[in-house]
């Protein structure tokens, strides 16, 4: 199969709508940190839900303003749902096409996959018919050791309440098998890696060997739950320091990226002139299965551990647009706390408006989660070590300046 | 910093504000509670505000109230003694006419309102002050929009004629923008907080009209800085002065205590634009508080333009 074209996540970033269809709640997967707490096999999306949401959304078109659309298929797993989602992106092509709608030929299908059906027939039949209009990513952790100890295949039967939970059996190998055709299909994917305090120990052997696989973009965080233990920033920094002089002996540099080193973090921030919210919920819009709408995936209820879900309408009454008021005004210094607004680095701190949501004391988005904050510390001094010791040895080679024209320039990952 | 305890004295208790008091049989609050209230208030030097039923409440009671400074809140009826706010409903409208009032609440649905601006005009001639609290206005549509001005404006033609002739009866949608030079907001939860009949603090009566298990720790009230006016990213902009910014109409409409509804927005900006024309037809008249002026304005939401700011 011919490469298909760039995959760019950032695409047209700020101009595109992000539209997502939770297509199911279900997955072969079972991950021990993921934030889905109520993933289950029982909310599968409908061709008729979906088909109402279409068209709610295309006839729309003075609402939806943005100069382009990102269709976001999530889920649980959404490869799972294949054949629906393939009636789904034949059916937006069709309506944009006979609505002359501005979105048509100004769109991209956008899908996050744990990858273990990624060659499947129906799956590379759908990315051949769709390959121009297409990113995909794949989802590994790094290692062996460290991709299966959080990413591992749910129990065989979901419980009484059709809640699935995790078995003991790791993932790493059904997803590695299809990394090198991903890769051939999509050279310049990059994976997500999520961080979570177990997890600690192999980040420095867990980029190197993404690296190794071919996957030259790696975007990693650390999880905005209060997961963190005493000491885990400390032994953070140790880790992205080895890790640092991996990339700068090895020379990974100049091919490869990895998002926690970035020259955009670690700053005083300005409560004027840098106080746009962090988080895109309230811009984007997810659909369920039951037609509900939300500003984010994040607020549905599966996602949410200890609030109600934040429901925004349905596709049948439409949008309230009053309830996206809050998420439209929020800026970056009404919701931190003042150690947040005093911080001499606060720049690249991010928090996801979800979790703020589901830990705050009261039912607020206005309540910045502050559980990163020493990991966030951690990171920065790590980062400066990094362009410190990057930038010397640079300049004792005398390569600094072919460095900065031709680097590879990773802007902090914005939701 | 907080200023005003609000006690409800029994669940049947009269509404002042937009919230319907849902409760219809009689429930006082404990004397023990009572006592309790007054205390609290005396320790943290809060001016009480006591909102009475619509019957003669018992000795006892009176005894205790009278053991403290306080301002009273009670319902118009035949044979009530005097207030400091006396609140009517839509009866008042209908012939009952009420003696000469200091301050007084007329708490009105849209249709009430918009039907009745001539015997609202005759009321507001009584008064010292009238607050009109339109109790479905969160509903209000743009037609509606349409209605609310004509009201204003009818009013406002009252009033013209009033401040012409030398009286100043005030009017919160229509005088209050025109004196204030700051925003004159309920600050519930900043400012007064409420101790409802079955002894539990709230941030405000709708609180607990609303969900009886919304009550607070008033001494250490959660996300308090939500309710201040400089963590609200709309009003803080805002010059519609006379608007009350109702926390609780904020999070039934909108689910964040800090942030109106484009309903609320429209109609305080309708208000505030009618304050403003009411203003320049006394001025076209005679020389009337020069000092302040009230910008005319291109947009009814602040909303539409926050990303001028």
């Amino acid at each position: 199969m011919s490469i298909v074209r760039e995959t760019d996540t950032g695409w047209q970033s700020g101009m595109a709508k992000s539209i997502t269809f939770i297509v199911t709640k279900d997955c072969q997967l079972a991950c021990k940190y993921c934030y889905l707490v109520g993933k289950n096999v029982k909310e599968r999306m409908s061709w008729e839900t979906a088909k109402a949401f279409i068209d709610y959304v295309l006839s729309r078109e003075d609402e939806f303003r943005e100069e382009s659309v990102v269709w976001d298929f999530i889920g649980g797993e959404p490869f799972l749902e294949i054949e629906l989602i393939d009636k789904i992106c034949d059916y937006l092509k069709l309506r944009m096409f006979e609505l002359n709608h501005h979105w048509f030929n100004s769109y991209r299908f956008s899908f996050s996959t744990n990858g273990i059906n990624y060659h499947t027939p129906d799956v590379q039949a759908f990315i051949k018919k769709n390959r121009e209009h297409l990113s995909i990513g794949i989802t590994i952790d790094g290692t062996e050791k460290k991709h299966d100890l959080n990413r591992v295949w749910k129990q065989a039967k979901a419980d009484e309440n059709g809640i699935i939970h995790p078995s003991e059996r790791g993932s790493y190998k059904d997803v590695v098998r299809n990394i090198p055709l991903w890769l051939e299909q999509f050279p310049n994917a990059g994976t997500k890696v999520t961080i979570s305090s177990a997890d600690i120990p192999y980040i420095t052997e867990s980029v190197l060997h993404l690296y190794s696989l071919g996957i030259h973009q790696v975007n990693i965080n650390v999880v905005f739950e209060d997961v963190w233990q005493e000491g885990d920033d400390l032994r953070f920094e140790e880790q992205l320091m080895t890790l640092a002089d991996e990339i700068i002996e090895h020379g990974y540099y100049r091919d490869y990226a990895c998002s926690f080193f970035s020259e955009h973090i670690g700053k005083p921030m300005d409560p004027e002139r840098d106080n746009q919210n962090w988080c895109g919920a309230g811009k984007m819009l997810a659909v369920d299965a039951a037609g509900n709408l939300y500003p984010c995936t994040r607020f549905a209820q599966y996602s949410l551990r200890s609030k109600k879900a934040l429901i925004i309408g349905n596709i049948r009454d439409g949008i309230n647009y009053n309830l996206l008021r809050p998420f439209l005004t929020l800026d970056r210094t009404t919701q931190s706390p003042q150690k947040c607004l005093d911080c001499e680095v606060a720049s690249g701190c991010a928090w996801c408006q979800g979790e703020n949501y589901d830990a705050a004391q009261t039912s607020t988005i206005y309540e910045r989660s502050t559980a990163i904050c020493l990991m966030h510390k951690a990171r920065v001094r790590a980062n400066n070590y990094y362009w410190n010791k990057l930038f010397r040895k640079l300049e004792l080679e005398g390569r600094r300046e072919e460095y900065e024209n031709n680097k590879r320039d990773v802007k902090p990952e914005i939701c | 910093m907080m200023q005003y305890l609000v006690i409800l004295l029994d669940d049947t208790s009269v509404s002042y504000c937009h919230a319907d008091n849902p409760y219809s049989v009689r429930r006082l609050i404990g004397l023990n509670d009572l006592r309790a209230g007054i205390l609290f208030a005396m320790k943290q030097n809060l001016m009480i505000q006591f909102v009475y039923p619509d019957y003669e409440l018992p000795q006892e009671y009176l005894d205790l109230i009278d053991t403290i400074d306080h301002h009273d809140i009670k319902p118009w009826y035949a044979g009530a003694s005097p207030a400091d706010v006396t609140v009517f409903d839509k009866s008042v409208l209908a012939g009952v006419s009420p003696v000469n009032q200091g301050v007084a609440v007329l708490r009105l649905t849209k249709a009430e309102l918009f039907e009745n601006v001539e015997a609202i005009g005759k009321i507001l001639l009584k008064m010292q002050r009238l607050n009109i609290v339109v109790t479905d206005i969160e509903t209000i549509t743009d037609e509606e929009l349409k209605s609310y001005a004509a009201v204003l404006e009818g009013l406002a033609s009252v009033l013209k004629d009033e401040y012409l002739a030398g009286r100043m009866p005030q009017l919160n949608l229509l005088t209050d923008r025109m004196m204030l030079d700051r925003p004159n907001h309920c600050n519930a939860g900043v400012e007064n907080i409420t101790l409802a009949p079955n002894g539990r603090y709230y941030l405000c009566p709708a609180f607990y009209y609303s969900n009886p298990d919304d009550s607070i720790d008033p001494q250490d009230i959660r996300n308090q800085q939500l309710l201040r006016l400089d963590h609200a990213p709309l009003c803080r902009h805002c010059d519609a002065y006379q608007c009350r910014r109702c926390i609780w109409l904020n999070r039934k409409t909108t689910l964040e205590v800090n942030t109106p509804s484009r309903e609320q927005c429209i109609v305080a900006h309708t208000e505030r634009e009618a304050s403003r024309q009411l203003m320049a037809a006394i001025r076209e008249q005679a020389v009337f508080m020069p000092e302040v002026e009230i910008k005319e304005l291109n947009y009814n939401d602040p909303f539409e333009v926050r990303k001028e700011w």
